[in-house]
């Protein structure tokens, strides 16, 4: 009798064992950004605080992050250097609780920061201890990676080995600075908005032809018409979209440019004053 | 000190001796779309290795690492393998620095590819892990896998590389350009401009520190406006990127693909509500 206990109990559970099993693993759309030294740059928060800029990085065997990082995220850490972060989520929703991290000035992070390198201050790496939890696929031709959980997979800790000479690269860190400092080079990591045009337009072969105008927009108040075509940027001749957002590329909140417009036979010049929005 | 050791081969110092690679002719695009796996082997130090043959010999054990922005070789691969030929200009003492080559081929499985730029040094880091795992040469990097879609999967062991037609940019001659430009003090800061027109405007007060930013205006009209965006609510993450200060919300708004759309998620009477907009041609 007891028996035939066990064995509905074990028919009743293996369906839903195998169910549990079925579970699709998540899949996770990281967006990223490959920085201007090609590394895959992606953005993370650390207990709460940041976005922190970090590097994918295989070649890591953990998660790094460096000291004035670790202070602003209240990470503790240890005589040896090492940290836990108690909650680490990575832009676009995924999740790990219980980070191992090390906590260290790199003199590869450092250098490139102090002269901007990157295109974009970076604040530490996710090495292996992280990324070998996840299926990743990696393609540059779209704007974001896939991260597949490994369900039921503990990747192996790394094992000590008897390796001299590692820290070599270290001892480079003065340096480097010494050099940043030699080429007068300055990192500037600000961003700013570029200014608010307020114009729909349709890319044709007569040029740029206003589609629409916004209500309110510095385009309305600069005078800007539907059918308008417009042919410069102050000096610039202009004849695609592409053009004209190259044109615009630098131009911040407030500044004034003269922009000419066909209408009709006649050429207008019209002067606007980009504002807020997007 | 043991730790350390295994330390990150990537993000390496090349950025202290600026030189450009010889100009690499055109990378030919692969012809199969095929996806082609190739086993790695997990070292000690959780590295994953790569067996390669360079001009045709070797093979050869390379790490390959996503953290590394170019290929490396040591010299001792370098000069078995040809890549560095007699009467090339001797290593310089720093790490043996042999500067920037071309492999005529590299083969990792049954990838192969033509012309790829490679440094020669002998990485201190590489030689560390060489000297306690055995020989290991060299590191494959971002010239390298960005050609394709590379899927890293631990559990099985496998690297699986689809040829993507990507075409890295070269992050020597970026370097390069950097330096050059850069010496003339403090540089501007980087603007952000939106792919497409949107219609809306952001704001963040300076002492607000909680998570995206309150939508301003929703012009009447607008590409933001027919999405359902509404003054006041608070937007939270624009194309999956957080949009956590102004210029984060430039950003996202730069990175979406001409022409697509994006979901934008926002906060709304206390719900996150996820709205569709679709910016159109303008600015």
């Amino acid at each position: 009798m007891r028996w035939h206990i066990a064995l509905a109990l074990c028919l009743g559970l293996a369906p839903c064992a195998l169910a549990a099993d079925d579970k699709p693993a998540t899949k996770y759309e990281i967006p990223y950004r490959l920085t201007d030294t090609k590394h895959v740059l992606v953005r993370a928060k650390i207990n709460g605080k940041g976005p922190f800029n970090l590097i994918l990085d295989t070649g890591a065997p953990a998660v790094f992050i460096t000291k004035p990082i670790a202070k602003k995220a209240g990470v503790d850490v240890d005589e040896k250097g090492w940290g836990t972060f108690n909650a680490f989520e990575v832009e676009g929703g995924l999740k790990v609780e219980k980070v191992k991290t090390r906590v260290e000035d790199l003199v590869q992070i450092d250098g490139m920061n102090s002269m901007g390198l990157a295109g974009v201050e970076l604040h530490g790496v996710i090495g292996y201890n992280v990324l070998a939890k996840f299926r990743i696929d990696y393609d540059f031709t779209g704007d974001k990676l896939a991260f597949v959980e490994l369900k039921g997979f503990e990747p192996p800790s790394p094992e000590k080995i008897d390796a001299k000479g590692g820290d070599d690269i270290q001892s480079m860190g003065p340096l480097v600075k010494m050099l940043a400092a030699l080429s007068g080079i300055k990192p500037n990591f600000e961003v700013v908005p570029r200014g608010f045009v307020g114009i729909e337009f349709d890319d044709t072969k007569d040029g740029i032809v206003v589609k629409k105008v916004l209500a309110g927009s510095p385009a309305e108040k600069a005078g800007f018409k539907t059918g308008d075509i417009v042919t410069s940027v102050k000096a610039t001749d202009v004849e695609t979209g592409k053009d004209l957002a190259k044109a615009l590329a630098k131009a911040g909140v407030g500044t004034k440019l003269r922009i000419s417009v066909k209408r009709g036979d006649k050429s207008e010049d019209l002067s606007i004053e980009l504002g807020k929005g997007l | 000190m043991r730790i350390r050791a295994a330390l990150i081969v990537s993000c390496f110092s090349f950025f202290l001796f600026p030189f450009s690679f010889p100009a690499a002719a055109e990378e030919k695009k692969p012809e199969e779309k095929k996806a082609i796996v190739v086993p790695f082997e997990l070292l000690k130090s959780r590295h994953m290795a790569v067996m390669v043959k360079v001009n045709g010999k070797g093979p050869y054990k390379l790490i390959f690492d996503t953290g590394a922005p170019t290929n490396l070789i040591n010299n001792r691969l370098a000069k078995d393998a040809g890549v560095l030929k007699k009467g090339d200009k001797a290593a310089m003492p720093l790490f043996g620095m042999g500067g920037a080559k071309v492999m005529d081929t590299l083969e990792i499985g049954d990838v192969k590819m033509e012309k790829v730029p490679v440094m020669v040094m002998d990485h201190p880091t590489v030689t560390a892990i060489s000297n306690a795992l055995g020989p290991i040469d060299g590191i494959i990097g971002f010239p390298f896998f960005a050609q394709y879609k590379t899927t890293v999967d631990y559990q099985k062991k496998e690297l699986t590389f689809t040829p993507n037609g990507y075409v890295p940019g070269d992050a020597m001659q970026a370097l390069m350009d950097k330096m050059m430009k850069g010496a003339k003090g403090k540089p501007e800061p980087g603007v952000a401009g939106a792919t497409g027109l949107w219609g809306f405007s952001v704001d963040k007060a300076d002492k607000d520190e909680d998570a995206g930013v309150v939508v301003k205006d929703v012009i009447a009209g607008s590409a933001a406006a027919d999405g359902g965006l509404k003054a006041g609510d608070r937007l939270l993450t624009l194309d999956g990127r957080w949009t956590d200060s102004v210029a984060d919300t430039f950003i996202a708004a730069s990175l979406v693909k001409s022409g697509s759309s994006a979901v934008v998620v926002v906060k709304r009477d206390g719900k996150e509500l996820k709205l569709t907009v679709k910016p159109t041609n303008g600015l």
